[in-house]
């Protein structure tokens, strides 16, 4: 056995794929071969630390939040939601920067959704400083909610912005083809800033013929 | 499909190294099987089942943020979503081996080089202990395949590592 094969086959050797006549081929090229010996050390090295890879563990509250939006998101047939799964991983990810005390003034940002499905639009908020304390308002239009919030179109809160980038993740779903405008209003004191997103909505039968990501920062 | 979302998880963050895009992906898998949930429930092998439905909408999701115009942190503002941060969370404790703990973050990193593919076959199989015999109908490719793939992310993190790669080559001309 030369060292090519030895290298060709040291990961069947280490995964037990092996009869024992190669592995006592590969055993007698290892104990006389230093190079291949090292990279078998340090392969088996790798496996090891592989396996002992640990998770983090879910953050609290996840799950119930994660499945209570799933409960409350719009039910529809099972064609439908292949549909929905093919625009959902087209638009996913899709972001819009919304640069806060930076900018004046604020651009108008774009996304489209396809009717009744949900899809994941990410704001971002970039403070100059940490803004704790900061009152954090959405104002939707009239035939998009936000996946578990039902009818509510005006949601309040107070929230801790740090210094940067701060991402919302809001799970939004147009229920009609009209679209509109999102409006986020940031305040603190006396200080606030308003952000408007213009909202598309094409119909259910447009979904997957193209990606569509318009935004722009 | 409580019980299954710890699991479900922990797949997504070992394909993405990021608690933000777990969670996204977790998110949008949950969307698209809660309808189905009784039919869930007749499934003997659910894990696997689940495993494959979390994977396709993982290459789904890195290919559909390498066609976005737009850059987006992975980055939620609530402090472990950096690999090396989050294991750091995770892993051993007060008396952690820190050589151990820094070839674990230095693993993440490599893993972060590797495409999706040669991710998810080398999570699967090296951490989560799949056989690639089990991983054929997840994955949805044929064995051959899977080996060679396995093959080659394994090579790229030991190259990555600066561990030996076996550089065939370089042997042949000893």
């Amino acid at each position: 056995m030369d060292c090519r094969h030895f290298a060709l086959r040291v990961d069947d050797w280490l995964d037990g794929r092996l009869n024992l006549a190669e592995r006592q081929l590969m055993q007698s090229h290892v104990e006389r071969c230093p190079g291949c010996r090292r990279g078998y050390e340090d392969a088996g090295a790798l496996r090891a630390t592989l396996r002992m890879l640990p998770a983090p563990a879910v953050r609290p509250g996840f799950a119930e939040r994660a499945l209570a939006t799933a409960a409350a998101a719009p039910r529809r047939g099972r064609q439908a939601m292949l549909g929905m799964a093919l625009a959902a991983s087209l638009v996913l990810g899709l972001g819009v920067a919304m640069i806060l005390f930076a900018v004046r003034p604020e651009p108008v940002h774009t996304v489209v959704l396809t009717v009744r499905q949900p899809e994941s639009v990410r704001l971002v908020f970039n403070a100059g400083k940490p803004l704790p304390g900061a009152t954090l308002s959405l104002s939707l239009p009239e035939n998009v909610e936000i996946v578990g919030f039902g009818e509510r179109r005006e949601l309040t809160w107070q929230t801790d912005l740090d210094e940067g980038e701060n991402l919302l993740r809001l799970p939004l779903v147009a229920h009609g083809p009209a679209g509109g405008e999102l409006v986020a209003r940031v305040s603190r004191g006396a200080s606030s800033r308003t952000f408007r997103l213009k909202i598309e909505v094409r119909g259910a039968d447009a979904a997957g013929a193209s990606p569509a990501l318009r935004a722009s920062v | 499909m409580r019980p299954q979302v710890e699991f479900l998880h922990r797949l997504a963050w070992r394909f993405t190294g990021s608690v933000a895009d777990a969670e996204d992906l977790v998110q949008d898998v949950l969307l698209k099987l809660y309808p189905r949930r009784e039919e869930l429930a007749g499934i003997e092998q659910l894990r696997p089942w689940l495993a494959k439905v979390l994977y396709r909408q993982y290459v789904d999701f890195v290919r559909q943020r390498a066609r976005s115009p737009v850059a987006v942190p992975a980055e939620d503002g609530q402090g472990a979503d950096d690999p090396v941060e989050a294991l750091a969370a995770a892993q051993d404790g007060p008396d952690g081996d820190a050589e151990r703990g820094d070839l674990r973050a230095r693993i993440l990193a490599a893993l972060e080089q590797l495409s999706p593919e040669q991710r998810a076959v080398v999570t699967m199989h090296d951490v989560e202990g799949y056989s690639l015999e089990e991983l054929k109908p997840i994955l949805g490719a044929p064995l051959g395949t899977l080996k060679s793939r396995l093959h080659r992310a394994r090579q790229r993190l030991r190259v990555q590592l600066g561990m030996e790669p076996f550089s065939a080559l370089e042997r042949v001309k000893r």
